[in-house]
Parts: structure tokens; sequence; C-alpha cells
């Protein structure tokens, strides 16, 4: 087919269909017919079988070719014969094509192309992305200048066009341009001045030097991530109207790293599919899953939730079409895709791989929606390991120190005199055997309970209460579990799953906005405590579950406080007096849900009353802290194993002999214990971040009707269209798993070249496929056919490496040429897609601000961690965002360094993004984008020259200017050179010198006080305010020139 | 903005480059995506209104309430909403829980109004002396029963994010008529008592698709009626204009030496940002508005922010030729309290509606200018909770609820459709919200189905695949 690819300049640039005299090569289906036929035609005459006219289908030669009644939609190479070409010609409008009221007319010659087509044998081919990328042969063109074969190929086409690349680009332009492109900030003057001298004498191996460092800087990861970030509509909200704030900047920083590291781009796409699923994966493994969880999740009350459920299923499946195969797949959804070959069943059977995820609709009200996990950044793993080994060494110094008590009787335990103190007085509820049943010590006048239950009465223990099957409620004001509050209890559990207090009613409506809000302590099969504390089940609900289980059949200590306040991290599990740690499931409460307490049972008929005995039940309406539940939990081990010697407790009787008579052990265990609470502290205070994991129970998933959640048709299982000619590769798991190594084939058609299109985009402007995101038959064509499959090849042959793919580029000769084309160059070709010339591009919204910031010196350079609040208008969320107090609603801005971090850090607000950076075309976010536009409007020229940072940036270039030695002119050209990375013209000096002058005049020095006050930084004190706000305006200038803005 | 020592000519006089409006208005064309009005074939027919002024109310006011009576509601006061009038329509969580769903009659009382005898609430006494002039239509529907969805169905033609606003595809479609100002602009306010609720999203008068340019541009209160306008503090006007041309000056060696033009645009934006530093402060200078003004608006219309200022703004921007102008007040959520919660609305928006109407038709701009009043859905007939005549609240309704209509080409004095004895179902000539997109646009000289942009392989449109153009709802 590749034959077929060679086009004249001519047709490209005219971006139609030009008829060509009888020499010129035959038409190419894919490019000039296909088009055409896909544009006015295959809406009727297409694959979708329902729009389906006539039974007639013009996309696949069978259908066309076919005859019926005698005639055929097409006859090879008899036009006057093809009913095709009578429809488009006749005057009679009951038989035109396309019938008048579609509105899709063709055009003289978009007709006369069809019939040349039809006189040339009608032959079809497959569109060319289905086909896999062929290595192609490198052209001869260009020998007298490529350096590369990417040189090679671009002077295939510029040869056929009659064109030549310019010039050279000038060192210091070159560096500027791969500076910005590569790590997105540009060369200080000395920076350029060394590579300046570089090139001088080593000539080419300078500019490798050069794009090496580039590579390896941290910086690299944070500029290529930007476009990531769109294409995984990365935000820092969930988006609707709620749009509170969700932490997701662990992924984020995730792929900073894996960029960083030069993650081969398989590996990079698997994890972020399927980090889940791989074998023994990781906590970044898990990370990264969160690119299918940073889709827009709706916390509005009263939605239908699996109505969102299954948009969030869609938004995956978009996703996954847009940023890995360049195909629109969600037009698959409610019908037969009209263009692409992906039926709506092929569509089914990809939503079914990320159909299978424990999620909710209406989620994230307030935090992360569910599943999410605890995700400790490197520091913070590193801090886990340290206290995790302190602890273990610690265990070695106790037992160690322990070994001089290993006989010593432990009876001595009952001169310790260990006892409760004042601790538990006022208690809410302190169960004991009263004259006619239970009582509550608390308040001996009320009734504990609502119904009649018994307790026995245990000398050592208290007062035992073995919960009735159906339990036992207690009356209504024993306690408020919306406040603070601690569930005290020596515990005997005999097995099984069970309650031991429940406040929720779950006999209410399923779909009820209260449905199951209150309060649970449950044990699970495997002896686990579990916590919840929900305002709407399971949506709006901490859940926690300890991580260390109960003992079956022995007696001890529990204890569960509540802070009664939002956070998951309120609530904390404590055995035998020691606090445990415990897993995360969920952390999403907007309030503090109460309700009555009944212990042993859940309301109505619990499958799961709790088996066992609880003795001297306390609840307290106040938090115990972990040195006082130790306190209270000793006393009652030491009532415990006096009562009955049990081998469990021998040891903890022993140690805490021992620790009374011996400092070696007191110091022991206090170190250990410190170490233990340091743990806790810090897993309670570690981010969490959203992921991908699979359902224990598969869910069934269906074809959906018109794609509506609520028509579900056949059952569909995981698959891939057929139709890209690549099978499901054999052995690998039908799930994400599977999908992942599927894309990744070698043999697929698009990964690959959809991979190094983007490349291709940021480094060049326009994709070598304009449409990045569509590479299916609606989008464009490759400009460079050849050199597309030429790079994808290069791509896998390489490991699927980015960074020496990006080197070769950024040292092709194309990429260095001169952004300069002169007007014949310019006429032929606008759009400078034949790159006889490098493009002129404005910066992104990113490179502008972190630009200034750079050269101004006030960029602080720390790479990654939470999102950051520069400076935004006071007012901007007013009259705006929701009226409640969810996190996101408001901006507190940030203080310190992270006032003057890279854009890429700004917290990003999905239904108000940062006024600077919407001003400059960054998508919203709310889905995929895999490019952006690039736009020229007055308001951002209001924005870089009135906004806040930008004149704060202004004043500290102004500051860096007038503190560097030298004169007017020195000074002007340093900051012309900070800017552009050139030395200014003597008429360029000239305006600069006529606008300091201008400064001086304008300003006084009340005026100048006012100018340096903007911002959040003093202006130097030790300069004079006039001339440090003339240099300031001069600073404002420099940074609004359109050669500092763009690169070129 | 404090300085003016300089009339704005003297300025535009003393540029560099000295461009008038006429010749800066062609340089403003766009960069990447070449469309024009013509090379769109736009008009496709001839126009009846020039712009539109959206009077949003977010959150979804009762038409029970407002536009629509419902005397069997009172008969039926507290009994339980039939099956064979819900017909399975699907319900919020809000009163899924439920345990019955029981009807709820409005206690205001409604009356006839003007020559047309147009109903309307005893909510909406100024409403009523322009009536004549209203349009109501009692069947809008829509599929959305929640906030997010619905009120972005309304603006984008689709309830999920992504496309561009009504207010953007007629920027892209008609393109500007003031130099000087931008053709999209938004104005958002709160009650003046009680609680705003739902939150709006910078996507309802975003671009979606379309090149950022054809976002609407926020007007807000304060110094900066639109975000960064002023000049930094102690930067005068001349030493900015000043610096501006200096930077003129630079920019058009680089542009020598680059051989960019993109350049001669962006230096066309520049001074498009300098007028309209001048031009949007003028705008919202009301120092010269007679007294007359006040009386008509209202008080309120004095305090920045509040919807009687805005109502005026609108007629100033419709007066300078502003294509699409938005506005948003919230606060009609009533699942709750709307006994105390409706009058304070009405009381906000009913005064300062009616004498934008009253405004625009003394200055003869109500013939070329679309106004709309309404939300993105009704309530309920059934009560949120239980019945009660005086203190109710009422769930989230989409399937039949109401909007009023005014101007650029509208038959005036009109009802249009109807909705069955409950207010629950339509009884009669359905309006779907793509039918209604598709009207406004027809009333601008738009064949909706052919003002289309391509993006990731497909031809869009405001009104995706749907819409009919509402004949009885024109003006002969």
């Amino acid at each position: 087919m590749h034959a077929t690819f060679r086009l004249t300049l001519v047709l490209l640039v005219a971006g139609g269909c030009r008829l060509m005299a009888a020499s010129e090569p035959a038409l190419d289906f894919n490019r000039q017919v296909r088009p055409i036929l896909a544009e006015h035609c295959f809406h009727c005459h297409g694959q979708d079988p329902k729009e389906r006219k006539g039974k007639l289908r013009l996309d696949e030669p069978t259908s066309a070719l076919a005859v019926r009644d005698g005639h055929a939609a097409i006859v090879p190479g008899k036009p006057l014969a093809s009913e095709l070409i009578k429809r488009l010609r006749t005057s009679d409008l009951d038989d035109l094509m396309p019938p008048p009221d579609a509105k899709r007319p063709l055009t003289p010659e978009q007709i006369t192309v069809l019939e040349r087509w039809v006189a040339e044998g009608a032959r079809y081919d497959r569109h060319w992305s289905f086909v896999p990328p062929a290595t192609p042969v490198i052209p001869q063109a260009g020998a007298d200048w490529a350096r590369s074969p990417v040189d090679r190929f671009i002077a295939a086409r510029l040869t056929s066009a009659k064109l030549m690349p310019t010039s050279e680009a000038a060192p210091h332009t070159w560096l500027r341009r791969v500076s910005l492109d590569l790590i997105g900030l540009p060369p200080e003057p000395a920076v350029v001045d060394a590579f300046t001298a570089d090139v001088t004498k080593r000539g080419e191996a300078a500019y490798g030097a050069a794009v090496d460092r580039l590579l390896a800087s941290p910086h690299y990861g944070e500029r290529q991530a930007e476009e990531w970030l769109d294409i995984a509509r990365y935000a820092d909200t969930h988006g609707f109207n709620n749009d509170s704030a969700r932490s997701m900047w662990r992924w984020r920083d995730w792929v900073i790293e894996a960029l960083n590291a030069d993650m081969p781009y398989d590996r990079f796409l698997t994890t972020q599919l399927a980090g889940d699923l791989l074998p023994n994966a990781t906590l970044d493994d898990h990370i990264a899953t969160g690119f299918s969880r940073n889709h827009v999740i709706n916390s509005e009350g009263g939605i239908i939730d699996e109505e969102y459920r299954v948009e969030y299923v869609a938004d995956r499946v978009r996703t996954l079409g847009l940023a890995f195969m360049g195909l629109t797949l969600e037009c698959a959804r409610c019908h037969d895709h009209k263009y692409d070959p992906v039926s709506q069943k092929d569509y089914y059977q990809l939503f079914a791989a990320f159909n299978q995820v424990d999620e909710h609709g209406e989620d994230g009200r307030v935090a992360n929606a569910r599943p999410l996990m605890r995700a400790p950044t490197t520091a913070q793993q590193r801090q886990l390991a340290g206290l995790i080994a302190g602890i273990a060494s610690a265990d070695q110094a106790l037992t160690t120190s322990m070994q001089a008590h290993a006989g010593e009787p432990w009876a001595a335990l009952n001169d310790l005199g260990l006892g409760d103190g004042d601790l538990l007085n006022k208690p809410a509820l302190h169960l004991i055997v009263g004259a006619d049943g239970p009582a509550n010590a608390a308040r001996p006048d009320a009734k504990p309970f609502t119904s009649s239950v018994t307790l026995a009465d245990d000398a050592a223990l208290g007062a035992v209460f073995i919960p009735p099957a159906t339990g036992a409620e207690l009356t209504k004001d024993a306690i408020d579990l919306a406040k603070p509050w601690s569930f005290i209890t020596v515990i005997r559990w005999n097995g099984g799953a069970g309650t031991l207090l429940s406040s929720i009613n779950w006999t209410t409506n399923r779909a009820a906005a209260s449905y199951g809000a209150g309060n649970e302590i449950l044990v699970r099969v495997d002896g686990r405590i579990e916590v919840r504390r929900s305002q709407m089940w399971p949506t709006y609900a901490a859940q926690v579950v300890a991580e260390q289980p109960l003992t079956a059949g022995a007696w001890q200590h529990l204890t569960v406080t509540s802070d009664g306040g939002r956070n998951a991290a309120g609530v904390r599990i404590f055995i035998d007096g020691r606090e445990v740690a415990s897993d995360l499931l969920a952390d999403d409460i907007s309030g503090s849900p109460g309700g009555t307490a009944r212990l042993g049972a859940r309301q109505g008929a619990d499958p799961h009353p709790f088996n066992g005995r609880l003795a001297d039940l306390r609840l307290l309406q106040r938090v115990l802290d972990p040195v006082a539940v130790q306190t209270v939990g000793d006393a009652a081990l030491a009532r415990l194993v006096r009562q009955a010697p049990d081998a469990r407790l021998l040891p903890w009787a022993r140690m805490t002999v021992a620790r009374q008579r011996d400092p070696a052990v007191a110091s022991a265990w206090a170190q250990r214990e410190a170490q233990h609470q340091a743990l806790l502290a810090l897993q309670r205070s570690l981010p969490t971040t959203m992921v991908m994991s699979e359902m224990t129970e598969p869910r069934p998933t269906h074809v959906l009707l018109r794609g509506a959640y609520d028509a579900p048709g056949d059952v569909v299982t995981v698959d891939v269209p057929i139709a890209l000619g690549v099978a499901w590769p054999s052995g690998a798991p039908r799930n994400r798993l599977g999908l992942a190594r599927w894309l990744t084939d070698p043999a697929h058609p698009l990964t690959a070249r959809v991979a190094v299109n983007r490349v291709w985009q940021r480094l060049f402007g326009i994709g070598l496929v304009r449409t990045a995101e569509d590479f299916g038959l609606q989008g464009e064509f490759p400009s460079h056919p050849e050199l597309l499959d030429h790079l994808a090849r290069r791509l896998i042959a390489g490991g699927w490496r980015m960074k020496s793919l990006i080197k070769e580029l950024v040292l092709s000769v194309t990429y260095r040429q001169s952004s300069r084309r002169e007007a014949a160059a310019i006429s032929a070709d606008p759009e400078d897609r034949l790159l006889a010339g490098s493009p002129r591009l404005r910066l992104p919204a990113e490179v502008l601000r972190d630009q200034a910031l750079a050269i101004s010196g006030l960029l602080r350079h720390r790479v990654g961690g939470p999102s950051v609040f520069p400076y935004q208008p006071d007012e901007l969320y007013k009259t705006v965002v929701v009226d409640a107090p969810y996190p996101g609603t408001e901006w507190v801005p940030s203080t310190g360094d992270d006032r003057f971090r890279r854009s890429l850090y700004t917290f990003w607000k999905r239904t108000v993004p940062h006024p600077v950076m919407t001003a400059f075309d960054v998508p919203d976010r709310e889905s995929c984008t895999a490019r952006r536009a690039r736009t020229n409007t007055p308001l951002q020229s209001l924005v870089l020259l009135n906004e806040p940072g930008f004149v704060e940036a202004a004043r500290a270039l102004g500051t860096r200017l007038l503190r560097t030695e030298g004169d007017d002119r020195s000074r002007l050209t340093l900051g012309f050179r900070l800017v552009t990375a050139r030395a200014p013209t003597t008429r360029e000096l000239a305006v600069l010198e006529t606008s300091l002058a201008r400064g001086r005049a304008s300003f006084i020095a009340e005026s100048a006080k006012r100018y340096l006050a903007v911002g959040t930084l003093p202006a130097d004190a030790s300069l004079a305010p006039v001339e440090l706000a003339a240099w300031s305006a001069i600073g404002s200038l420099l940074l609004n020139l359109d050669a500092t803005i763009s690169r070129d | 903005m404090s300085h003016h020592p300089l009339t704005r000519r003297a300025l535009l006089a003393r540029s560099a480059y000295g461009l008038g409006a006429a010749a800066l208005g062609s340089l403003l064309s766009p960069t990447l995506t070449a469309a024009s009005p013509s090379s769109l074939g736009i008009p496709h027919h001839p126009a009846k209104a020039k712009r539109v002024i959206c009077l949003f109310q977010s959150g979804g006011p009762s038409h029970l309430d407002l536009f629509d009576p419902k005397p069997e509601l009172d008969k039926r006061f507290d009994q339980d909403l039939p099956d064979s009038v819900r017909k399975g329509q699907r319900i919020t969580g809000m009163v899924a829980g439920q345990a019955r769903l029981a009807l709820q009659p409005s206690r205001y009382k409604f009356s006839q109004h003007g020559q047309s005898g147009l109903w309307l609430s005893e909510l909406l006494p100024n409403l009523g002396t322009v009536a004549d002039d209203l349009c109501v239509v009692r069947s809008l529907h829509t599929e959305a029963i929640n906030h997010d969805p619905a009120i972005t169905l309304f603006q984008t033609g689709h309830q999920l994010p992504g496309r561009p606003s009504m207010g953007a595809w007629l920027d892209y479609g008609l393109g500007s008529a003031n130099a000087d100002l931008p053709s999209f602009v938004v104005m958002t306010s709160v009650p003046s008592k009680g609680a705003p609720d739902q939150g709006l999203l910078a996507r309802l008068w975003g671009s979606g698709f379309l090149p950022g340019r054809h976002q609407g541009v926020a007007l807000r209160g304060g110094a900066d009626p639109v975000l960064y306008l002023g000049d930094p503090p102690g930067i005068t006007r001349e030493h900015r204009r000043g610096m501006l041309d200096d930077l003129v000056a630079l920019n058009t060696q680089e542009r020598e030496r680059s051989n960019d033009s993109e350049i001669d645009t962006r230096i066309a934006q520049h001074e498009m940002a300098f007028r309209m530093q001048t031009s949007v402060p003028e705008l919202v200078d009301l120092s010269n508005e007679p007294q007359s003004t006040w009386d008509l608006y209202g008080e309120e219309a004095k305090k920045p922010g509040t919807f009687a200022r805005h109502c005026l703004l609108a007629r100033r921007l419709a007066e300078r030729d502003v294509r699409f102008i938005q506005l948003y007040h919230r606060g009609w959520d009533h699942h709750g309290g709307l006994q105390d919660r409706m009058p304070v609305g009405c009381k906000d928006v009913d005064q300062p509606t009616a004498a934008l109407i009253k405004d625009l038709k003394s200055r003869g701009l109500l013939d070329d200018t679309l106004v709309i009043f309404g939300g993105e859905f009704g309530r309920t007939c059934y009560a949120q909770g239980g019945a009660n005549r005086e203190k109710y609240g009422r769930d989230h309704h989409g399937r039949a609820f109401s909007i009023a209509l005014a101007g650029g080409g509208i038959k005036g004095g009109t009802t249009y459709g109807a909705t069955d004895d409950f207010g629950f179902n339509i009884a009669e000539n359905p309006v779907h919200i793509h039918d209604l997109q598709a009207t406004f646009m027809h009333l601008l000289g738009i064949d909706h189905e052919r003002l289309t942009f391509r993006h990731q392989g497909r031809q869009f449109r405001l009104t995706d695949v749907h819409g009919k153009v509402v004949e009885g709802l024109l003006r002969g």
C-alpha cells in the first residue's frame, strides 16, 4: 500500500481532491476516496445495520459490487453503469443521492473523484491505520543535508514539493527551543554561553551532550507529564456541581517519576491500565492504576447511582480509545460505530474490562471515592520502613532485656496495684447487674435497654453481657454517637462474623438518601474489628478494618474510639490496651452520623449476631487517648489473669511486672511503644489515592441498548475489536491486563503510531497525524505516513523507550532548522506541515508562567507533592461554587515556596480552573484531550500585563537586572538575553532604552511604591523605588515580548 | 483604572499603529481554524434576533408556583400521585425513600394579565405588566433529573461535559458585532437572602471543543469587571500606552526577523485589550443613568452583584451589540421551605426582569433581542417530605416544566403547550430543550443542523442529532 502514499504536494495542501491529468498515479482509496464516502454516504450505507438504507453498504466491496435487481452500486471500470455515479449525477430529486434532506451534498469535484475511482477499477484498501506499521525503506532524498532517517523522510516530501529546508538555527536558538520543549524551562545566559563555546570546540558532540543533560533533568518528567495529564483528565477535584477536592497527586507524581526514569512506553501503558493485576504488584503499580480513576465523579444528592457508575466505566473506555489507540470508541456506545470497524458489541466487550470495580455512581463528596488506598510517598515509605525496622530491633532489645525475667513469678502483678484510676469516670453507660436486672451505673434511675436483657455477674470481669440473637437496643439518650465516644469492653469472641454495636437501620429503602446512616463496630469472620461511620452507605462512609485479629475463645480487652469527626483517621482500635494498625477502605463522610445504638446485633434480622460475650462494658462520651487506653487495658488484663491464669496473658503479665522492676525493660518497652505510636500516626497521615481493583464476584456486563444504563441487552465478556487484526494474546487473562498485553503487541497497528505521533506533536506543534486522538476513518491522513511507520517501528525496536527517540528527533536537521520561512515556502505550505523550517509556537500555559518564574529567579524547583495554590483572585469562587463547606470550595492561597512552584502543581478545580491557565488554552480536564488549541486573544494580553503573579515576576526580573553589575545597556542586554537567549539588535536595544527612560519619567515615589507592592514578596528596599519600578516595567515588557512567549 | 488623563481617542491616535476599530475587527479573526460567519454560510436565512439575553434561574424554579396553575392539585391535596400519572417516571434519590408521593398544591394565587390574559403567580406581579410581550412555554421537557446534567443540557445541548455552550456556538457562528467588547458575557448572582445552593460550572460558558476564544467572559462586580482588566497599581494610562507602543515596536522587529504573521494578530490583540480597558469601565459606569432607570430596575440595581444590577448591565450590553448576554441567578432548588425562599427569589428577579423587557422595548431593542427566563427543570407536583398547605418543598421534575420568552421574533402574549391536571406530564405540544435551542438558533438566522464543528471525527452541533424549530413560538 505504500506505493499509493506517494502523492503530490498540491493535493495535500489543498486538503481536497483536485482532478489530475491522465498521467497522474491512480487515486488512493484511503486518502482521496474514502473520506468522501465516509462523510456523505456511510451514515446510511455504512456498517451500522440500524441506520442502513436499501441494504446497501458502500464501506466494503462485497455489498457495493453486488448486483441487485440487475443493478450494482459499483461496476468497476464502468462509472456509467454504476448506480452510485448515476444517483450522484441525476437531476431527479427522488433518485438523487445523498437525499437533499440529508443536507450532505457533494461538490462537483468530489463526484468527479468518485467517478474516476470507479473508472480506475474501484479498488478498496483497508484503512491505513488498521494495517500494522511496515518497516519502510528510507528514502534517498536529502542526501546532501540529511543527518538521520527522519530527515530523509522529510526530505522526500520537501523534494517532491520543490522545497528546501531552511538554514540551521543558531545554537542559542536551538538550545532555548529544546530546553523549553524537553524541560519547560529556558536556559540561563551562562548555560547558553557555555553551550555556544562547546559547539565551537566540539561541534556536533556539544549538541548530543546538551540533549543528554536535558533528558537527565528531573524537570524533564514535569514538562512531558503536562500532556499526559490532559490525556488522563487529571484534576484535583471530582467535577460536577459539588466539585469537591480529591487526592490524586500521588498518581501525578508517579507519571513524573516514570517519565524521568524513561519507563518503556509498553510498561507505562500496562501499569496504568492494569498495574493492580501484575504479578507481585508493588505500591507504585497500584498507584499507577489511578489513570482509570481520574474521571469526573458525581456526588450530587439524589442521582441514580447506576446511571453515573456506567458513565465512569464509559469514560474509561473513551479514554482507552483516545489515549492509546487514537479511536473514538465512544461512538459505538449507542450503536455500531458509523465509520470505524467497532461494533456496539465490541464496545461493551472493552467496557467489560473496566466494569469490575467495586465503586458507586454517587461518591466523592468530601474525599476520595472508593476504591482507594493509602499511598505513602517515597520519603514516607522510607520512614515507614525505618519505623518497622526500629520496632523489630526494639522488640529484639525487649526480648533480650526480658531474658533475665524468664522465670520470675508473675504473681507480683498483684503488688503493682494496676487500676483504672479516674480514667473511666463519668461514663455515659456502665453496664452493671442491678437489683432487678441490668442497670447503668452512670444513671441508676434509668433502664439502659429498651427491652429486657439479662446480665451475668462475674466477680473478676464485672457484668457479663450475653447478647441475645436480636441484639439489645440501648435507650435513645444512652450515648450520642455523633459526638466523640469510646467503646470499652472485655470481649470473648467465639468465632464467626458478628455485630458488636450498630446504630444503622439497614431495613430502610436502599435508594433513600439516609440509607445506612449510623455507626457500627463489627467483628469480621477472620476476627478483625471493622468500624463503620456512615451517612449514606456505602457512598458516604468511613470504613476501617484492624490489621490484627481477635483471638477466638480468649478474653481480651477491646477499645474503639471515634473523635466524632469526618475523617476515618478519627477512628482508632485498641486490643489489650495497645493500638493496632488498620486498613482504610473508605474515607468520605461529610458530617457526623449518630443514631440509637444496639448491642450484639443489627436492627431487624441480623444473620450475624455477635457470638461471644462482652464484660464490663462502658461507653464514654469522650475519646480515651492511647496512654489512657493502655492503663485501662492493663488493669483489665490484670484482673483477667488473676481470675484465670491464661497462657496467652502470661508473657504480658511477666512483662508488666518486669517493666516496673527493671529499668532496662522499662526503657526497651518505652522505646518500642514510641516507635509503634509513631508508625500508627504516620499511617493515619498518609495521603490516599484512588485505584482500580477487581471485584471478587465479577459483575456481568451487558450491551446497553442505546447506551442507556437501564436498558441491558445481551451479556458480553472481555474481548477486543476483531477488525483491528490482532487477536487476544494467547493465555492472557480476560481482564485489563490481557487488554494491555493486546495493546502492546508489536503487531498492534495503532499503539506505537499513536504514541510517536504525540511525541511529534510535542516537538513540531502538529502531529504527523493532525488528529492525534483520531486515527480512524474520520481522522486526518498522516502528512508523512512512512515516517510515522518508521518511528513506530523504531519505538518498538528500541524497547519502547522514549528518551532515545526524542534525542534522535531533536538532533535531526529538521528540528534544528531556523523558524524563519520565506514567503514562497509559506504560501506553498501555510501550516508548515512539510517542515521547510521549524514551527514557531506560542508556549503552553504552564511553560509561560514557569518561564517567567524561572527568569525572574522566583521559581521553586521541588518536584512532586500535593497541589499548590498560587495567586488567584479572591472573588473567583464566589457566586459560583456550591454553597457547602466541602473541601475544594475555597481557595486558600499558598504561602512560602508553594507560591512559586511549577504550574503543573497548581490546584486544578475542574469547574473553575485557574484563570491564567484557561486564558492560554488549557482544556477543562473534564475528559480526555489529546491536543490543545493555540489561540491568540485580548485576555492573554491582560493576563501577562496585569496578573499579580506576572507583575511580581516582572519586579523580580527588574530587581535581578538592577542588582547585576553594569550600565543600562548591559543590563537591558542581559534582560533581553534572559527572555530570548539571544542578544538584542541595536534597534531592539534602542527601544528598550526608550522604554526605560519612559519608566523613569512616569513613576514618582508614590506610584513606584504601589507598583512594587504587587504580590506577596517585599520589594528590595535597598534599591531606589522609582529606579526599581522603572526596571520592573522593563521586566514586564520583556516578559510580554512575542519572542518571549513563543519558542522559535 | 483610576487614571483617565487622556481620552481614548487621543490614546489611540498616539499608539504606534493607531489602527481603527474596523481594521482591528478583521485582525481578530481566528488564527487556527479559519471560520467566519460568511465561510459558514451564515445567516442561513434572515434573522429575527441579533442577540440573546438569557436570564437563567439556576436550581429549577417550580413551574407549579409560577407559571402553570393547577386547581386539581388543590382538590387532591395530600392524595397519592396516581400511578397512571407517574407512568414509571424515575425519581431522584431525594424522594426515592419516601413512603408516598403526596400531591402538593401551590399556596400562591394565580391571575390573568394583559390583553392576552396570561396566567401568572402572585409572586410575579411585575412580569404581569409585560404579559403581552411574554410567551410562556408550559410544555418544556428534559431527560435530566439532576442539576448538573440538566443545566449542562440546557446550556450545551448535552448532559455530559465537553460540548461548547450556546453562547460559544453563537460566537463561533455569528462572530462579534463589537470590536471593543467580548461578544459573550456572563454574570452570576445569588439570592439576597438564604442559601444559593447548587454551584455553577465554568463549562456552562465554556467553549468545549471550539477554540478557547469563543468562551464567555465573566463580568464581575468589584474593581476588575473583567479579570485582570485594570493596570497594576502605580501604572498610569499614558505609561501603559507607552509600554504598549514599545511592545509593538519590539514585536514589529520580531515580525520582520521571524516572518511570522501570527505576530500581527498578537499586536492587534494587545490593542483590543487596551481598548477593553476603556470600553468595559464605560460599560459598567452607571453614573449617568437617570433616576428613571433606578425607578424602573429598583434600588437593588445600585448594588454591584445583584440580579437587578445585572439586568441593567444586560441592557447596556445589548445597546453595545454584545451577542450573547448570560445571567445566572441561583437559589431556586426548593426541596424544602419553598414558602420562605420562593418569595425571596421572585422579589430578586421579578421587577428587574420586567424592567429589562420594558427598557429594551422603549429603546427599540426588544424586537431584535431574544430574552429567555427559566431554569434547568421544574418541580414535582408531589411534596418532598409531607404535603402541607403552607410549608412545603418539591423535588426536581424534568418531564414537564415552563419557561418564559420575549422579544427577538417570539410571539408575545401567548401560552404554548399544556401539562395534565397535575402539571406532571405534557398534555399537548411538547417542546424538548433541543427544540428550544433549535428555535433560538432559527431566530438568529441559523439552521441548527448546519452550524457544525468537526471534532474527534464527527460533526457536532448544539442540538446533537435532535431538535425541531417550534413554529408555534414564532411571531408571524
